[in-house]
């Protein structure tokens, strides 16, 4: 009798518990839910399904990869890399012997529009068929906390009729990323049109004949680049007194601003924007000098704000969850992406640390790895950051004003494009490599490149810095000759004895 | 050649580098510090933060960062486990067949 009235028990309960869950669908919880389809969120979606957890991911885009394929990162090197090489064909093919073309050579932006659009449309359907092939279910919604293990789901248009309506998640990871942040005080408005953030700049449907970036930090110096390149009077206003952005070393950051400045960009540093009128056809920013006040008029056609991006948990109704965030809107992490509930975790821009996709794609992967086995690893101290101009900027670890804040002994080795011979062939001689070691154990610290391949470069920095190398170990390893890489090298021989070709 | 070439060299190089090979991690979990990239006040708070990431986990009973493999998930209920668990493993018997027997077979006709 008693048996018999616990299975009934039981039988009363697992009808409860099933009616409570209020699913869509009879399937069991997932092991693992991601929030965001972005470089953070899809990469740890796949790497949990490649671990074995039954995963989904809930993206409201309509397009996989977040703000670095759809807006970001991929766009922006389309348009860089295409804008080069017109730049190129109208004011370096002369000087290569290359005649004929120039006279012409005509710009056609509609077209480079569409080859930009069709290099984020592969890249996103490529990630499709990645959670196709890693059995990860792709929930084309808006996510929204009932509580920490439940989810609400409202499908977006195009999403599939059997999207369900709730889903219930072991581990639930937040990969909600980041939202262009507005000006400050509001002052100015963006209106995607004539203000634009780097959204718009990417959509731009005729070249501007003045535009005016707000902000010298990657974005504004990458788009601002585009824009020049393709016939724009740029003019860059930077509130601080030096360009590039956080993190970037001061010597490189005078030889950037000298390179871009010899190209045709104009700077206005030190220099606070405090409004902006549209008028006739024209917008009107007013600027005033940190220094001593002395206020001018800036007159665009085009103005960008690229002042910088802040988290986006918009809809996410975290407070359900009882996830904690900052005074910045930061939720709030330990050093094993856990909130303060122990079964969401957080990753990318909406977290702590650079807002930056390959830190987002690191992280997504620790997370999943701390989720199924208790341990996972980011090293945030060779993180590299890279601006896409020409000449690519680059630098992982330590900079030497960081070094001499810190009261580190430290040895510097420099090596100048001027003196590398495949730069030489190129006629790309602009730049150089900069490697800042500790002085007693000659452990490379940090690595600072301004010059061609920069961008790629910088990745033997980083290997040097994760594994503790020391500058005399990458001197005396073999790079292949003539290449650029040589540059990385001779700066590891001027840091740990001398250089042979300078 | 090579000993001669070692004994002509200044000195041995003995690289710095260290080759970590295959990652092989301890049984248990790593334990909780703060976020590397944390702001300094958050850090000096870990301890408050852990202690409310601790209670909140107390009120819920789902959720946790590595039961999954570790099989050290602790259940207060035993239909909060996986079936297979679930002793003894008996037939889940209908409501009819319960009034059948409670009843000594008179609900059977």
């Amino acid at each position: 009798m008693l048996h018999l009235r616990r299975v009934a028990q039981k039988n009363l309960i697992r009808a409860s518990r099933a009616s409570t869950r209020g699913l869509a669908t009879a399937s069991e919880p997932y092991d693992v839910v991601v929030i965001g389809g972005g470089p953070g969120g899809y990469v740890a979606a796949i790497k949990a399904a490649q671990l074995g957890l039954r995963t989904a991911c809930v993206e409201k885009r309509g397009a996989l990869g977040g703000t670095c394929l759809n807006v970001g990162c991929i766009p922006s090197k389309a348009m860089l890399n295409n804008s080069h090489l017109y730049h190129q064909a109208q004011h370096d093919f002369a000087r290569r012997g290359i005649d004929e073309i120039v006279a012409t050579v005509s710009l056609n932006l509609p077209k480079m529009l569409e080859a930009k659009t069709n290099a984020v449309t592969g890249l996103t359907k490529g990630i499709e068929l990645l959670f196709k092939q890693n059995k990860v279910d792709y929930i084309k919604g808006s996510a929204s906390f009932l509580s920490s293990t439940r989810l609400s789901i409202s499908a977006i248009s195009g999403a599939a009729e059997n999207t369900p309506t709730e889903v219930e998640a072991k581990n639930i990871i937040i990969a909600t990323g980041s939202e262009v942040s507005p000006f400050p005080g509001g002052a100015i408005t963006i209106d995607e049109q004539q203000i634009v953030s780097s959204t718009g700049a990417l959509e731009l449907k005729e070249v501007p004949k003045k535009m005016v970036v707000i902000g010298g930090g990657i974005i504004g110096l990458e788009m601002g680049s585009v824009w020049s390149r393709l016939g724009a009077e740029v003019t860059v206003v930077e509130f601080l007194g030096a360009i590039g952005g956080a993190g970037i070393d001061e010597e490189v950051a005078k030889s950037f601003q000298r390179i871009l400045g010899k190209q045709g960009l104009k700077f206005k540093l030190n220099t606070k924007v405090l409004s902006a009128e549209k008028k006739d056809g024209k917008v009107y920013l007013q600027a005033e000098a940190v220094k001593d006040g002395k206020q001018e008029t800036l007159e665009a056609d085009v103005v960008l704000v690229a002042v910088g991006r802040r988290p986006y948990t918009e809809g996410l109704n975290i407070e359900a969850a009882g996830v904690e965030m900052d005074n910045r809107g930061r939720v709030v992490i330990d050093d094993q992406f856990t909130t303060s509930q122990k079964n969401i975790k957080c990753i990318g821009d909406v977290t702590f640390g650079p807002m930056l996709a390959h830190k987002a794609e690191e992280e997504g992967i620790a997370a999943v790895e701390f989720i199924k086995s208790g341990h996972g690893h980011v090293n945030y101290a060779a993180i590299p950051s890279v601006v896409y101009t020409h000449p690519e900027v680059s630098w992982v670890g330590k900079t030497e004003q960081e070094l001499k804040a810190e009261g580190v002994k430290y040895k510097v080795g420099k090596f100048s494009f001027a003196a590398n011979s495949r730069a030489k062939t190129n006629l790309d001689t602009e730049g150089f490599v900069k490697i800042l070691t500790e002085a007693e154990t000659d452990r490379i610290l940090g690595a600072h490149i301004i010059g061609p391949n920069a961008g790629e470069m910088i990745a033997e920095a980083v290997l040097a810095l994760e594994y503790g190398a020391s500058s005399e170990d990458v001197a005396r390893t073999t790079h292949a000759h003539p290449t650029l890489s040589e540059a990385f090298k001779e700066a590891a021989m001027a840091a740990s004895s001398k250089p042979i070709h300078m | 050649m090579h000993p001669s070439l070692r004994c002509c060299s200044a000195r041995a190089h003995t690289p710095l580098i260290k080759f970590l090979g295959k990652r092989v991690y301890p049984s248990s979990s790593a334990a909780r510090h703060p976020h590397p990239a944390a702001p300094a006040e958050f850090k000096e708070h870990f301890p408050q933060f852990l202690a409310r990431m601790n209670s909140a986990e107390s009120s819920t009973h789902t959720g946790s960062t590595s039961s999954l493999e570790s099989g050290t998930a602790i259940y207060t209920e035993f239909w909060q486990a996986p079936p297979r668990f679930w002793k003894p493993r008996v037939r889940e018997l209908e409501e009819d067949e319960m009034e059948a027997i409670m009843s000594g077979g008179a609900s059977s006709y």
